[in-house]
């Protein structure tokens, strides 16, 4: 571990939102982590970074509950929204039947879910009919839609996983701005990314190399 | 309107929608009883065979028309067969979609619900269906009763599949499965033809099909009461619902965590 990574563990709690104690995490033999310790705290945009298959997305399905790790405890906030690498959209309905049904699961009324909607596709340019069913819609389409249900309860923290996968050059702009004014709201987020653009966009990254995390200097 | 109540309605009604706009689903449910039917209207006759009533006693034989009899054996199949398939397919279909549901805010317990509440509706309706098509070869003397039993079989292997769906990851397995019990037991070993002179009853007996189909067969050409079989169908049911409901929940779970 890092300096930078133990000053972070031993900073006060009263704003994190999300931490991780000795979490590991094996499928059969192959130990993927060994003994990640995160800490993320408000207000900050990290970038989770490493290479194919170094256990970026079983870390980020270990910290919202989708897995269980081997060994470790988690801690986080409540109102997390996570965007998985593939989009987990319900193909047989439509965009705004997709919309509709996790605004259910999030408690949300049709008063504050519809505007959320209004906003989220203004800014990702989602141009294509809603009432499309999600099974015709192109790849990138169809990630702007698990991004927009990600953020449609207005999340404290957001857990995005490769979030821009399928965007082209011109979504992938508005998505950062996006995350801009979503940062200066006071959202903290955590991003997987593999692309050296993103790095400047960072308040800090995280490089997960086998199976630890190691602070990477900006 | 509470928010538990919004949350089961919309999840009954979305659920319901994925699966009207399932064509496959939709064109078994339509062409099955039909092409069942007409396959026996076609190569069946008219003449008398004589079978036992397995649910009565093991004296009870009755003689009827072969076609009559394999119309409402074959009845039974397409209901068996389709709601097989519904369950395998509200269960296992986007399981991690199912998940992040539940991460988002859904109880387990509200998804099984409401995929459970779209199965029965959809077993009502397909064994109404496979009924009232029964009715242009023959009426049955307890129309009633031969729908139970439809129902019955519907909802024995409703739950049949939805536990396929809960074990099988991949479709292929899962499909396998439905197709190969639901060929040997529904469409084979239930037979009571084939049952009157098998060996071993027991075997057929413990299947998922038997009590469904005796109480049809009964329900068709006798008066005697059904309430065993119908009480015996809904226990063999309810194991299975139990059994996948289970299952369900162990995938399904979300990790709980110390909460800031």
């Amino acid at each position: 571990m890092s300096s930078n990574y133990t000053m972070a563990a031993n900073a006060s709690n009263s704003n994190r939102l999300i931490a991780a104690r000795s979490v590991s995490k094996s499928f059969g033999k192959r130990q993927v982590l060994r003994g990640v310790d995160l800490d993320i705290d408000a207000g900050l945009t990290v970038g989770l970074v490493g290479e194919n298959g170094s256990g970026k997305s079983t870390l980020l399905r270990i910290l919202v509950g989708l897995l269980q790790p081997t060994s470790g405890i988690i801690e986080r906030c409540r109102r997390i929204g996570y965007c998985p690498q593939e989009a987990l959209v319900i193909d047989g309905l439509t965009a705004d039947e997709n919309f509709r049904y996790f605004a259910a699961a999030y408690g949300l009324p049709a008063s504050r879910w519809q505007p959320q909607v209004e906003f989220l596709l203004d800014r990702l340019h989602f141009s294509v009919d809603r009432q499309q069913l999600v099974s015709a819609l192109s790849g990138g389409t169809r990630q702007k839609l698990n991004l927009a249900i990600a953020l449609l309860h207005q999340p404290e923290m957001l857990v995005l996983d490769e979030p821009y996968a399928g965007f082209d050059w011109a979504t992938y702009e508005r998505f950062w701005q996006l995350a801009h004014e979503l940062r200066e709201q006071g959202t903290t987020i955590l991003v997987v990314s593999h692309l050296i653009y993103d790095r400047s966009e960072f308040d800090r990254v995280i490089e997960l190399r086998d199976g630890r995390l190691e602070e990477v200097p900006s | 309107m509470s928010s538990t109540v919004r949350r089961l309605m919309t999840a009954f009604v979305l659920t319901a929608m994925t699966l009207l706009r399932n064509r496959i689903a939709l064109t078994l449910f339509v062409l099955l009883p039909v092409l069942f039917y007409a396959l026996i209207a076609i190569t069946t006759t008219d003449a008398p065979v004589l079978f036992a009533l397995a649910a009565v006693s093991a004296d009870t034989s009755i003689e009827v028309s072969r076609r009559q009899e394999a119309i409402v054996f074959m009845g039974l199949a397409a209901v068996g067969f389709i709601s097989a398939f519904l369950g395998f397919y509200l269960i296992s279909r986007q399981t991690e979609v199912s998940r992040r549901l539940l991460l988002c805010g859904y109880r387990s317990w509200e998804l099984v619900v409401t995929r459970l509440a779209v199965l029965a509706c959809a077993i009502i309706a397909v064994s109404l269906f496979s009924g009232a098509l029964l009715l242009s070869f023959f009426t049955p003397s307890h129309i009633g009763l031969v729908m139970l039993g439809f129902a019955l079989v519907g909802m024995v292997y409703g739950c049949y599949g939805l536990l396929a769906g809960s074990i099988f990851h991949r479709e292929l397995e899962g499909v396998l499965s439905i197709v190969l019990l639901t060929n040997i037991d529904v469409a084979w070993l239930q037979n009571p033809i084939f049952y009157t002179e098998s060996k071993n009853k027991f075997v057929i007996q413990w299947l998922p099909a038997h009590m469904p189909s005796q109480v049809s067969m009964i329900g068709a050409f006798t008066d005697h009461p059904v309430l065993m079989p119908v009480a015996l169908s809904i226990l063999y049911g309810a194991a299975l619902l139990v059994l996948a409901v289970l299952i369900f929940w162990w995938r399904m779970r979300i990790l709980g965590a110390k909460y800031y």
